[in-house]
């Protein structure tokens, strides 16, 4: 009876592997993210010059590109630009008007990409590291048919300027200057391109040159310097604007930001303008916001930031004599806000995006167009912190004269991205969760004290206890006329399928809990797992500057305590569900520290230290020529919940279980080689090592070690009689081979690490993967009954992949088919290569794109793990390795259930009366 | 990025001598219109150690590496909704008199076996080379529960049967009722004359079979009135 009962067990196993079509999109949840989107890299754009709907484009600061539909906050679609984030990237992005393009400078490659569909047209790479992009916006009539063209700036050695054809992406003419000028910024009016140098003085000042070239030909036709000859400290107090307006201009102050010099490229006059200080707060910065088109009237918007305070000047460009005059100014107001400027036809509006407030202008007067209170941007932020707008993009609709809606697409100082409609917001999109770069599940603070009140009652006296008890229960009773309300609609959303389970407080499976990111920037972001949807707080929990790192790292010590250690501060703590800060009058747990390791270890200088008590226990030197590329350890929760293998002709396997292992993996780059080693981190000892050579070190080498088994793949280089590509091994250590045999272990209740040196017999099994996995984990669950997943992060398939164990086990026998012993064990024939099966993909079709890392947690139901994957985008859910044995899955049909009740109770009704007269004429009649 | 780096340095080092390679994918009974295509669909090229390009999907539903330095590489391609075979692509160094035409060559490989092991030709190019790689499999991501349906409910052949004999219970009563008289008489004489089910037939003789006389060494021949207990008449 029980060889077809385990027969069951693990084809149920295999076909619960896969993600079924009613829980996906359900139990699962993902952010697409962008990263922080740039001011001078977002905005409105219509995908096709025929649509009247426009896109939000945006690069972001993580260096993705995406288009985001202004209706919902939808990604439409998004490519990644850099795979690694800068802290400071230069990049660009322009799209001409009418266009169905959008063009994108990163590094040193300038690309168009269709603005509909986010595919390539073009690629072009220039031969130094881009300074600016721009479209040329030709009137000459030559440029009526086909896309517009290009021109880059692009520094380096050899700094040039191109123009690029806007169809094919090839270069029409280069122009190339001599001598020590950098280049700086690239201008285009209607019939000249200007190239922005900057010229180094002797005495270390900066002057600002103008080259004017012939858009059609790129000869230069003027050269001039127009700022003074110790006027610029250094280029950062340049704010000029690199626009395609009918009149281009360049502005700088001076370093106090006192005066502010604007000057009209292609004219030699520089108009001055005093910057009258508003209060006792010096200007901090200087922006101005130009309209992007050349068939827009001349003006922009000069915005003035202090610490506490903005306002800014209107100006406007006389075209005829080329004179700048300011027109108007919009009052001071606290706080910081941002503008951003709208075009219709040629008229061009002012959109002014405070704390509490939209208003809209238009540039020619100050009257005030449209004005709308801000009641809440509708995100979570710190406790007593004030949510201001960074930057906003805007969208101004016109009917007649007057503004009927302004969609703003404001960046908050929360890291959001809001769409405000008027004054409401619409969408928000916590971009500020694509720069994650450390975190944690964490229990929920209500689940934790109703732990320890459930400890208390378990460990006082009884009376005690008992009296505990019911003043408990009869402060739940208060709560009992809120439940009684809501039962009928729970039963009616339970039958229905429709309810989403409860709030944190009542979570009785452990999908309840807090996954805790901290952000590059700073920031401190929690999420529900359960509830998903909606950021629960976020706050700023470091102050960085700018190019400052913290190297944050957050995790869980106890329940409903979330704890960040990072380079400036160790162990600040906070309230894992309102994210109050918990100060350190926590009382201090002698026993603790006892049950910590007595071995420490940590990579020191390419080397492996160990020490006990700060005596050096042990070291391990990578051999001449290798660098350590990763350390894994078993987690420190890794509950086992048997110690051995069954196998089929029930006799036990023993495991070998150590929690003191590790795997390490080093790299020669001299010979391709990578070498793997599982140590005893008590002793040092090498348990088992493997080398594996022609590896290709550039790509990924991921490594994951659990239980009693470990898992690493590399790539592979191919040979005439080798395969090339990618390869998993999987390796799992024994006791003994040998059935039923604890080697020399089976003497000793007790073993130390230190005395004996039993060594694990390890067996270990190779296949071939279709491609790289970036990084690898485990699912986790409470007692670890229920088999594993390896999780592999596929990179190129923008996906995360569940192997069950079953799979990759180095008990597969190799080139004979399994005996019958083996068939009830569920080991299947090996073959070298494993191709994921798109029903593991986690991920489904979602496309998960820059994970970094992925954590796992335990659900108080053992059949479930949680899982977060974070790195760009954010991914989490639910898995069930062995199937869902603990709880009604969605399969289990309650309509159906009660259906067959009601029929049975039905069918009772009407047989009974049948029955009993058969009964009574059995009786009564004859014949 | 990486890739784009390498990509960048290969374009700079072998302009002279870049072999361009462009894979498109066709429309075909699988993948009708490759324009459905996601964005997000790109082609790995993976050469010698560190040498890696990635060209993401463009308008026209290729994938173009401009300058492929000589190598053997092995092409990927990778979509969210289909599968692709995976390709060898041998980039030889050009003769010394035609720097601009490296021989390019193109096969199927199959993962798991030796590198030396091609497939059929996907083509071959001097300089220049245009492969077209179909769809091999959609992805099916999603399992669907063994659910309930009415229809297979109904059609399991022990549920017809207790349909039929249900209807058997029910309906004959009905039907023996609104029977005319003539008919009635001659159903039930043929019902009795059945070898099976009249009153001489075999079921009946088995339902009244006397166990107890049978043990006794009661002949059957004694006559029909077995239960009258013959032998004291």
């Amino acid at each position: 009876m029980r060889v077809p009962w385990i027969a069951a067990t693990f084809f149920l196993a295999r076909s619960a592997l896969a993600v079924f079509a009613d829980e996906a999109w359900n139990v699962d949840y993902h952010y697409a993210l962008l990263g922080l989107p740039k001011q001078s890299t977002s905005f409105f754009h219509q995908p096709n010059p025929s649509s009247r709907a426009s896109l939000i484009y945006t690069l972001s600061e993580e260096g993705v590109l995406g288009a985001v539909n202004p209706r919902d906050g939808s990604v439409v679609w998004r490519q990644l630009l850099l795979s690694e984030a800068l802290a400071y990237n230069v990049s660009f992005l322009r799209a001409g008007e009418g266009q169905d393009t959008v063009i994108s400078g990163i590094g040193s490659q300038v690309a168009a990409w269709s603005a509909a569909d986010g595919r390539q047209a073009w690629i072009l790479d220039t031969a130094g590291p881009l300074q600016d992009v721009e479209i040329l916006e030709l009137s000459d009539g030559r440029e009526t048919a086909g896309a517009k063209d290009a021109i880059a700036l692009s520094g380096g050695e050899h700094p040039a300027v191109v123009r690029i054809d806007g169809t094919s992406g090839a270069i029409k003419w280069q122009y190339q200057w001599d001598g020590v000028d950098q280049p700086y910024q690239v201008s285009a009016s209607t019939t000249e391109v200007f190239a922005i140098l900057l010229h180094k003085t002797l005495l270390g000042y900066v002057k600002l040159k103008v080259v004017s070239l012939d858009p059609v030909t790129g000869r230069k036709t003027d050269e001039h310097v127009v700022s003074s000859e110790n006027e610029l400290a250094s280029a950062e107090t340049i704010v000029s604007v690199g626009a395609n307006s009918a009149s281009p201009i360049v502005a700088w102050t001076n370093s106090a930001h006192s005066v502010l010099k604007v000057n009209i490229l292609g004219t030699k006059e520089i108009s001055s303008f005093n910057i009258e200080a508003h209060d006792s707060h010096a200007v901090e910065r200087v922006e101005i916001h130009a309209p992007y088109h050349t068939n827009s009237l001349s003006h922009f918007l000069v915005h003035y930031e202090t610490a506490t305070s903005h306002w800014a000047d209107v100006f406007h460009i006389d075209l005829k004599n080329s004179k700048i005059e300011k027109a108007y100014s919009l009052p001071k107001m606290t706080g910081k806000g941002a503008f951003s400027t709208g075009t219709s036809d040629a008229n061009v509006f002012f959109t002014r995006v405070t704390r509490d407030q939209v208003m809209t202008v238009s540039s020619a007067s100050h009257g005030v167009l449209g004005r709308w209170a801000v009641a809440g941007f509708g995100v979570a932020a710190g406790p007593g912190e004030s949510v201001e707008p960074v930057h906003a993009v805007s969208e101004v609709s016109i009917k007649g004269t007057s503004v009927s809606a302004v969609r703003s697409a404001v960046l908050l100082s929360t890291g959001d991205w809001v769409l405000l409609r008027d004054g409401s917001p619409v969408w928000n999109r916590p971009e500020v969760l694509a720069s994650t770069v450390s975190a944690t599940f964490a229990i929920p603070a209500e689940v934790q004290e109703f732990v320890q009140q459930l400890e208390a009652e378990a460990h006082g006296n009884p009376i005690s206890a008992y009296i505990h008890r019911v003043t408990r229960h009869l402060q739940d009773l208060q709560k009992l006329p809120a439940i009684m309300a809501s039962l009928p609609q729970r039963i009616v959303q339970g039958f229905l399928g429709t309810s989403a389970d409860g709030g944190i407080a009542s979570d009785s499976f452990g999908f309840h809990q807090i996954i805790a990111c901290a952000t590059r920037d700073g920031r401190l972001v929690a999420l529900d797992a359960g509830n998903p949807d909606k950021v629960l707080w976020n706050q700023q929990v470091a102050d960085l500057q700018l190019g400052q790192t913290w190297q944050p790292s957050v995790s869980s010590p106890e329940g409903g305590i979330i704890e960040i250690n990072s380079k400036a501060s160790a162990g600040v703590r906070y309230n894992a569900s309102t994210g109050e800060q918990l100060f350190s009058i926590l009382p201090i747990d002698e026993t603790a520290g006892e049950v910590a390791l007595p071995v420490k270890y940590a990579i020191h200088k390419g080397e492996l230290d160990a020490t006990v008590d700060t005596k050096m226990a042990w070291h391990f030197t990578p051999m001449s020529g290798e660098r350590i590329v990763s350390l894994v350890p078993r987690p420190v929760n890794d509950p086992v919940a048997s110690i051995g293998k069954v196998l089929g002709d029930r006799r036990v396997l023993y495991k070998y279980l150590d929690p003191n292992l590790a795997l390490l993996v080093t790299a020669n780059d001299v010979t391709k080689a990578a070498t793997f080693y599982v140590l005893n981190t008590i002793s040092g000892a090498i348990l088992y090592s493997n080398v594996h050579s022609g590896v290709d070190l550039g790509s990924p080498i991921s490594s994951m070690l659990s239980e009693n088994w470990f898992a690493y793949s590399f790539t592979a280089e191919a040979s005439a009689n080798s395969p090339k590509g990618h390869q998993l091994v999987a390796g799992e250590l024994f006791e003994s081979l040998v059935a039923n045999d604890r080697g020399p272990l089976s003497a000793s209740a007790n073993y130390s690490s230190m005395q004996t040196g039993t060594e694990p017999f390890t067996l270990a099994q190779t296949y071939q993967i279709p491609e790289p996995i970036s990084h690898m984990a485990v699912t986790r669950t409470r007692q670890g009954i229920t088999s594993r997943q390896l999780l592999a992060v596929l990179a190129d398939s923008s996906a995360i992949v569940g192997i069950p164990y079953g799979v990759i086990d180095p008990r597969r026998p190799v080139s004979r088919d399994p005996t019958k012993d083996e068939q009830m064990e569920g080991l299947v024939r090996y073959s070298p290569v494993l191709d994921f099966d798109p029903k593991w993909y986690l991920n489904h079709q979602r496309e998960i794109v820059g994970i970094k890392d992925v954590v796992t947690s335990p659900a108080l139901l053992e059949s479930t793990s949680l899982v977060f994957a974070y790195g760009l985008d954010v991914f989490g859910t639910r898995l069930s390795p062995s199937f869902s044995f603990d709880v009604l899955g969605k399969d289990f049909n309650k309509f159906q259930m009660l259906a067959t009740v009601a029929a049975l109770a039905v069918a009772t009704f009407v047989v009974a009366p049948l029955v009993a007269r058969k009964q009574v004429n059995a009786r009564w009649q004859f014949a | 990025m990486f890739s784009l780096r390498a990509l960048a340095l290969a374009l700079c080092v072998s302009l002279a001598t870049a072999a361009r390679l462009t894979v498109s994918i066709p429309a075909s009974a699988l993948l009708p219109n490759p324009a459905t295509l996601p964005p997000s669909t790109h082609a790995v090229l993976v050469g010698p150690p560190g040498v890696r390009y990635d060209a993401p999907i463009r308008r026209d539903s290729t994938f173009l590496f401009p300058a492929l330095p000589a190598a053997s590489y092995l092409l990927t391609l990778h979509s969210r909704d289909y599968a692709f075979p995976p390709l060898r692509i041998d980039v030889s160094s050009a003769p010394a008199e035609s720097p601009q035409q490296q021989p390019m060559h193109a096969w199927q490989t199959f993962r798991g076996n030796e590198w030396a092991n091609k497939g059929p030709s996907y083509g071959a190019g001097h300089g220049e080379l245009h492969v077209h790689v179909q769809a091999s499999s959609p992805k099916d991501f999603y399992q669907s529960r063994g659910g309930f349906n009415l229809m297979g409910f109904v059609k399991s052949p022990m549920i017809l049967m207790g349909i039929v004999s249900a209807a058997m219970i029910f309906g004959m009563p009905y039907v023996m009722e609104n029977m005319d008289p003539e008919t009635k008489a001659e159903f039930e004489e043929m019902q009795s004359k059945s070898p099976i089910t009249g009153s001489g037939g075999a079921a009946n003789q088995i339902q009244n079979f006397d166990l107890a006389g049978w043990m006794a060494g009661k002949t059957a021949d004694t006559g029909a009135s077995a239960g009258g207990g013959g032998k004291k008449k």
